[in-house]
């Protein structure tokens, strides 16, 4: 009760965009509450980068509404955007810089001061294990150490909204660790995570709640107990005898996509 | 495990054998309706459709210039077999060597080509990616202008001497493929190059240099200038003497150039046409050495890409532990980060150092030119704005594409709180300081060169750039939400230019230059020279003000066409 009179972090109503004849996102409405891990999922194409783009100021929505911290957002909400971080799809990371001066620039975009943002700069190079690599361009690094690079350019301001388009894909297994370890620790410091990726044993460890969106519908949307529930009492057999991964609950969801593709491609070795 | 017996049979399908093979013609016919595809699809837009109708006139002029020089050689070539025979026929070979191969260097940054490394994911021989390679190259302008040269030496030769010229058109169409592999292999291997961070470096280092030492030279080629005040007769006697002093050394010259690729095919044309096949042959035969030569030279670059190495940006060797400093530590906030991230990344991207340099280069080289052009025994006057005029063409890239370099990191300035004016605020400043400091070294370039400008024509040419910076960065800032494109850093060669861009910018350059010179012809005439400026300043705070205006719409403009400039900026590929 007393979560649903705050304000929450992230809410939308509404939200739509659409490409010419193509709905990729309709209709979507959902609430983020403070401090809560959120996990947004859905199959590829399912509308997950668009509608992240939408709530970061990337893309404009054609319908609905978005508010970040109770307040109306849109790409000119300035003082807004020094609340979030974002690590988008793209990494949105400048090449021909090294990763000291990339963080620099972007703790000064962010309005952070010289002492702080140099401060901060070594202290996420250490952290992020990229301090031995400070002269190589970002351009040169691994996909991996790019991601790193990405996640450290969202926290630099210290966001209370962080939004993850896949932060862990390509990440090795002790940064991704690490990485976790990170996340939590910002949560339990108050701040609310909004995060998409295909790894599910992730959002199954990190997320208190899960949103699945599937052909730019939410179609599910609560605690991650909320959603074994409904689907354990939808699946006859199912209830209660066993405790449902977020894989069986997500492919109930969403629905495993047809025949399996090896029975169907029969050329194929 | 059937799937994993390495005995089973591989699926039935066209032979892979042969650069004509079934294989490789069904690739290139792939690869044809692909670059159709891409061309058709891309008509579907305003913006592609623009993109076209700025190809064709673009090309029209290309084309119109090709005849224009080809015209001029062969018009001269017609002059020269007439009254001298073949004698002078391996100037017209060395002419159109230099336009072939220099038009490339001129033309690199703005041309658009496609990157033949996505072929390499596909079981493409490296045989058909050496032709492919090679006939990419074709459409080129350099391609184009070489091709109307030769054919201008063709007719003029022809209608000079009828019924000779076809060991001319042999020798041509050899100079030709010559000329085609050399570009192309001078190209490849700049782009291997530059592709190493630290390789850019030593390059800009020397590029740098060489545009020092060119200043050095002009000592040396003022020496004995300063006699303006001769007779034509002793004029004459001066030259002639020259022309004695240098006449062993253009001997030498020509003994040399005839084992040259532009002087074996022009004496294979001729001593053929003398009748002397087996001499002919022996040049021939130099012609074809040269061009396997750098056929090989090419293949060994193109062999390294086939076999997977990535141009796209090839690891620092260096790593080093060192703490650096930030620049410009006194100054916090954006605009004070995007200076100093502008200025870092303009030292890393040879393209925009090239872009800007080039042209001072050359206004040292035509400034030579100016020195020579006395007119009724005084200077040319104009010779001073002009070689401004030339320095300041550098930056259109920079001024009107200013977006484009930035990558995926476009995304950045929309996710940050910094408002997109500020950041081009922040690049308008940064390109207005670097801007005056080209214009500061050019003026100093053609000071040495032609001599200093009178206080009245400095003073007119200082308010004109005052007029000409607002105009540049208000339209500048324009195109750069409206038109960008995106600016591969690692490349000198293969960028994906914008044509509508470039062509619309040139224009408006024109324009502004087009005001300059009526303001120029009208208190020059009627004999009110200090009134330019003074106009100039007026136009100029015209121009500020429509600057601004623009600078406070460009927020609105880019959140409206993020989606699209984000696209564009931040494509892959």
């Amino acid at each position: 009760m007393l979560a649903a009179m705050q304000t929450a972090a992230i809410q939308t109503h509404g939200l739509t965009r659409r490409f010419g004849a193509l709905t990729a996102v309709e209709n979507v409405s959902f609430s983020v509450a403070p401090g809560q891990f959120f996990g947004f999922l859905g199959p590829n194409g399912a509308g997950k980068s668009t509608t992240i783009k939408m709530l970061t100021g990337l893309l404009e929505p054609s319908a609905g509404s978005i508010e970040i911290l109770g307040q109306p957002f849109s790409a000119g909400a300035l003082d807004l955007k020094r609340q979030i971080g974002v690590v988008p799809e793209g990494m949105a990371l400048l090449g021909r810089l090294t990763a000291p001066e990339y963080l620099r620039f972007v703790g000064r975009m962010y309005g952070l001061d010289n002492k702080t943002t140099n401060e901060r700069t070594e202290e996420l190079l250490d952290f992020m294990q990229l301090a031995n690599e400070r002269r190589k361009l970002v351009t040169d690094f691994s996909h991996g150490m790019q991601k790193k690079l990405a996640l450290a350019a969202a926290v630099i301001h210290g966001p209370r909204v962080l939004f993850l388009d896949e932060p862990f894909e390509g990440v090795d297994a002790i940064a991704a660790g690490m990485l976790k370890a990170m996340l939590t620790g910002m949560i339990n410091r108050g701040a609310t995570i909004f995060l998409t990726t295909h790894v599910l044993e992730i959002v199954e460890r990190l997320c208190s709640h899960v949103a699945i969106i599937h052909q730019g519908r939410l179609v599910a949307n609560g605690s991650l107990e909320e959603l074994r529930a409904g689907v354990a009492s939808s699946l006859p057999g199912a209830e209660g005898s066993q405790r449902l991964t977020l894989e069986q609950i997500f492919l109930a969801i969403v629905g495993a996509g047809g025949a399996e593709p090896a029975q169907e491609l029969s050329w194929l070795a | 495990m059937a799937g994993l017996d390495s005995s089973a049979e591989l699926p039935s399908g066209p032979s892979a054998l042969g650069i004509f093979g079934d294989l490789a013609r069904q690739q290139y016919s792939a690869l044809s309706t692909m670059r159709w595809a891409q061309f058709s699809n891309g008509l579907r837009s305003n913006k592609g459709i623009l993109e076209l109708g700025a190809r064709v006139l673009t090309y029209t002029v290309y084309g119109g210039t090709g005849i224009g020089i080809s015209t001029g050689i062969g018009f001269a070539t017609y002059l020269s077999v007439s009254h001298s025979g073949w004698k002078y026929l391996p100037i017209f070979f060395w002419i159109a060597f230099v336009i072939w191969q220099l038009v490339p260097i001129v033309m690199a940054s703005f041309q658009e080509q496609f990157d033949l490394g996505i072929l390499l994911r596909f079981p493409v021989s490296f045989s058909s990616y050496y032709l492919l390679y090679v006939i990419f190259g074709l459409v080129d302008v350099s391609t184009i202008t070489g091709v109307f040269c030769c054919t201008g030496i063709w007719v003029g030769a022809t209608i000079a001497r009828p019924g000779e010229t076809w060991w001319l058109a042999l020798a041509l169409a050899g100079f030709g493929v010559f000329n085609i592999l050399l570009v192309r292999a001078i190209f490849a291997w700049i782009d291997r190059w530059l592709a190493q961070r630290r390789t850019r470096e030593i390059l800009g280092a020397i590029f740098l240099l060489l545009a020092l030492s060119a200043q050095l030279l002009n000592p040396a080629l003022r020496e004995g200038r300063h006699t303006t005040h001769t007779t034509p007769q002793e004029r004459i006697a001066s030259q002639r003497q020259t022309f004695d002093r240098i006449r062993p050394w253009l001997q030498r010259a020509n003994e040399v150039q005839r084992w040259l690729p532009a002087g074996s095919a022009a004496q294979a044309a001729s001593t053929a046409a003398a009748g002397s096949p087996g001499a002919a042959l022996e040049s021939f035969g130099v012609l074809g050495i040269y061009s396997l030569l750098f056929g090989a030279v090419l293949g060994l670059r193109l062999r390294s890409e086939y076999a997977g190495e990535s141009l796209g940006e090839a690891p620092s060797r260096k790593k080093a532990a060192r703490r650096e400093g930030a620049w410009l530590q006194g100054g916090s906030g954006p605009i004070a980060a995007i200076l100093e991230k502008e200025l870092r990344t303009l030292v890393r991207t040879l393209p925009l150092i090239y872009a800007i340099g080039a042209p001072l280069v050359l206004v040292v080289v035509f400034s030579g030119a100016f020195n020579r052009a006395v007119i009724s025994g005084h200077r040319f006057e104009f010779a001073f704005p002009i070689c401004l005029i030339y320095a300041q063409l550098g930056f259109i890239q920079l001024f009107y594409n200013s977006l484009g370099a930035e990558g995926m990191g476009i995304q950045l300035y929309f996710l940050s709180p910094t408002p997109i004016r500020t950041v081009l605020l922040a690049k308008n400043i940064f390109h207005s300081l670097l801007f005056a400091l080209v214009i500061l070294t050019a003026s100093v370039l053609a000071t040495l060169r032609i001599g200093p400008p009178s206080e009245l024509i400095a003073v007119t040419s200082i308010a004109w750039l005052l007029f000409s910076l607002p105009c540049n960065l208000a339209a500048g800032n324009l195109f750069s939400l409206l038109m960008p494109y995106r600016i591969n850093p690692g490349r000198l060669t293969r960028q994906r230019g914008s044509q509508a861009n470039g062509l619309l910018s040139f224009l408006i350059q024109v324009g502004v230059m087009g005001i300059g010179a009526l303001v120029i012809l009208v208190c020059w005439f009627t004999d009110t020279q200090w009134l330019a400026a003074p106009i100039y300043l007026v136009l100029a705070a015209v121009a500020v003000f429509v600057w601004l205006r623009v600078l406070r719409n460009s927020e609105g403009i880019a959140n409206r066409r993020r989606d699209e400039l984000i696209a564009t900026i931040a494509k892959l590929g």
